[in-house]
């Protein structure tokens, strides 16, 4: 039980900081980003109007997302907004998936992979606000209903944050901690793999759903 | 072993942190799920508002979260500062 | 007067099984009491399909017992146990498999009854659907009994686990708090799942021809209301399988027990509210099954919002352990 909660770091010292680099994290991130060109590469070679089988795949995915942010963004924010929201779902699911293969390992599951994004989602929602309703409108919304509030709301902004962030990691880290504790309890017969099954391949879509359809709508809510 | 009053109040304040956030949580977690429960029986009744509801229906749960906010708050502070 | 270890030993056992089964017999109770109550109002409308309606009354109010039977075979165990050890972390690992099933039983129990009562007033309006039903019923009350099938897991894992090499101080309360992480965290999600289950056998009496996506939507909702159920038992497991320095004061020990209480007790109110949520989402989808896309979407976004105070649960209890 000793891995529990033990990431594989590499240390540098830089100018007398060390910097420290989640190896796993790093390695199977680059993993997911070969494996998401390679589908795009295959998906859309010798496209035609009879579509082969990677391209239906494709079109499919993409035409689904596509409407999705149309809901929610409106027809003119959609245009520049889908390709990211495509692209954040296909990253995550492909995260959450990865882990079923045994020896590979979720980013996700290192808290840096959710923050990070976390992050990305944050700054376009208000890059956004800031942009659709210009800076004083933006700004004086921190100060509704009262000017003491201000504080708390700018709390509150960052707690969201927090919550889509540790969502996903909490998910994840929680299945990987869970199947880990139960395959050592029962030596590894029977469970695991359906456990896995419902960690990796259920709880894993439907947690990239979720962050994705919430930076969709931090969006959606900043620009109205 | 020897218990100093620096000791008893970390404790409490390590306690006190549990506790606010965990009772904290209760409040908000039941009245957000009440927003979207009428949240999805009115886009049952009207979908094609679907977009409106689900914003409106955010907006309402930022504001019955702030006190689940507030309790994190004070449990950070209890955390860090105490 | 002194005591030796067995005494406590044996104090902690009998006091954990009394609490095991008194709070295990809590729940079951309650959602019993309700299916009775609901099938005596459907016999009352519908007095010709009593026959049916019996039946599925008494299955359901079997599966309502289940989680109280869990609390039982843990009570036994305490009562019958020999637990011949050279540590007190003992006494506090006894106290807490009592505790953690117990307090887990509860939520279930209250939830099992939901689908049962909704089936028999669903065989009481459409007698003809009573396999559809009882088939909806099934599975809903079993995925409502997951809550407590993770606190029996964990209680299992405290009982048959030797934390006896462990130090005393702060292993006592990283014991204590995983039994309470796991056992409060389950209240909500088994209460919130058989929301869920209640609108889903009801949609499935009122418009037969829709019982498939009805049991989809419900089994996804069920799967999210559980998150936070499954965010005590991480905690818990953290608590049970991490090792903690010994120390001599008492902070490091309540960071400990905050950490469990707070993931546990903050489990319970997003629990509810997803179920919440999730129910009106189910029992919309049956009404107007050509809205189930946006339905689908505003139920994962609700509820990922009701989460979020469970997740700054889990925030805090992670702070709590990891950096305190």
């Amino acid at each position: 039980m000793e891995e529990l909660g033990k990431v594989h770091q590499l240390i540098i010292p830089l100018f007398g900081h060390n910097m420290a680099f989640n190896l796993d994290a790093i390695v199977f991130t680059w993993i997911v980003m070969l494996l998401i060109l390679l589908f795009g590469v295959l998906s859309t070679r010798k496209r035609g109007m009879i579509p082969g089988s990677m391209q239906v795949i494709g079109e499919l995915f993409v035409s689904k997302l596509y409407d999705l942010t149309e809901d929610a963004l409106g027809r003119e924010m959609a245009k520049t907004y889908a390709p990211l929201v495509c692209a954040l779902f296909m990253f995550l699911v492909l995260c959450n998936w990865i882990g079923i293969i045994p020896h590979l390992e979720e980013p996700t599951k290192d808290l840096n992979t959710p923050l990070s994004l976390g992050v990305m989602g944050f700054f376009i929602a208000h890059y956004v606000g800031i942009k659709s309703k210009g800076f004083k409108a933006y700004i004086s919304e921190y100060f509704e209903p009262f000017f003491i509030m201000m504080p708390l709301n700018l709390i509150g902004e960052l707690a969201k944050i927090v919550s889509i962030s540790f969502r996903l990691f909490g998910n994840i880290m929680g299945g990987s901690i869970i199947i880990l504790v139960v395959s050592y309890l029962t030596y590894s017969i029977l469970l695991p793999p359906f456990l896995n099954a419902f960690f990796g391949l259920f709880v894993g879509t439907i947690q990239a759903f979720v962050f994705t359809m919430l930076t969709v709508v931090y969006i959606s809510v900043q620009a109205k | 072993m020897a218990i100093e009053g620096a000791d008893i109040i970390k404790a409490a304040a390590f306690l006190g942190a549990g506790l606010s956030m965990g009772l904290g949580a209760i409040g908000p977690g039941v009245g957000e799920g009440m927003a979207a429960a009428k949240a999805c029986e009115a886009i049952g009744r009207n979908p094609q508002e679907a977009g409106l509801l689900t914003r409106t229906m955010l907006v309402g749960q930022a504001v019955s979260e702030s006190t689940g906010i507030y309790s994190l708050v004070v449990a950070l502070l209890l955390l860090f500062v105490v | 007067m002194e005591q030796d270890i067995q005494t406590w030993i044996s104090v902690a056992a009998y006091s954990g099984a009394g609490i095991a089964m008194g709070c295990g017999a809590i729940g079951a109770a309650i959602g019993e009491g309700y299916t009775a109550a609901q099938a005596n109002y459907a016999i009352s409308r519908n007095p010709g399909a009593s026959g049916d309606i019996v039946k599925s009354m008494l299955v359901g109010q079997a599966i309502a017992e289940s989680a109280s039977i869990f609390a039982l075979v843990v009570a036994m165990i305490l009562l019958f146990t020999n637990f011949s050890t050279e540590s007190y972390v003992t006494v506090s690992v006894v106290l807490s498999a009592g505790l953690c099933m117990g307090l887990g039983a509860i939520g279930s129990g209250i939830g099992s009854g939901f689908p049962a009562g909704a089936a028999c007033i669903g065989m009481s309006r459409q007698p003809g659907t009573s396999a559809r039903l009882t088939t909806n019923m099934l599975i809903g009350s079993a995925v409502c009994q997951t809550p407590s099938i993770f606190a029996l897991v964990t209680s299992f894992i405290l009982l048959f686990t030797n934390f006896s090499d462990r130090p005393l101080s702060p292993t006592w309360a990283a014991i204590i708090g995983a039994g309470l992480a796991s056992g409060l965290g389950a209240i909500g999600s088994g209460v919130g799942g058989g929301l869920v289950a209640e609108t889903s056998c009801e949609g499935t009496a009122r418009n037969p021809e829709m019982a498939a996506p009805v049991t989809n939507i419900m089994l996804l909702g069920q799967a999210v209301t559980q998150t936070t159920a499954i965010y005590g038992l991480l905690i818990s497991f953290i608590l049970m399988f991490k090792t903690f320095p010994a120390s001599d004061s008492l902070a490091p020990s309540m960071a400990l027990l905050g950490a469990g209480l707070c993931m546990g007790i903050g489990a319970i109110g997003p629990g509810i509210g997803e179920g919440l949520t999730a129910r009106s989402a189910v029992q919309w989808v049956s009404r107007n099954p050509k809205s189930i896309p946006e339905l689908t979407r505003s139920m994962l976004v609700g509820q990922a919002v009701a989460e979020s105070t469970g997740i700054y649960a889990l925030v805090i209890a992670l702070i709590l352990i990891f950096v305190m």
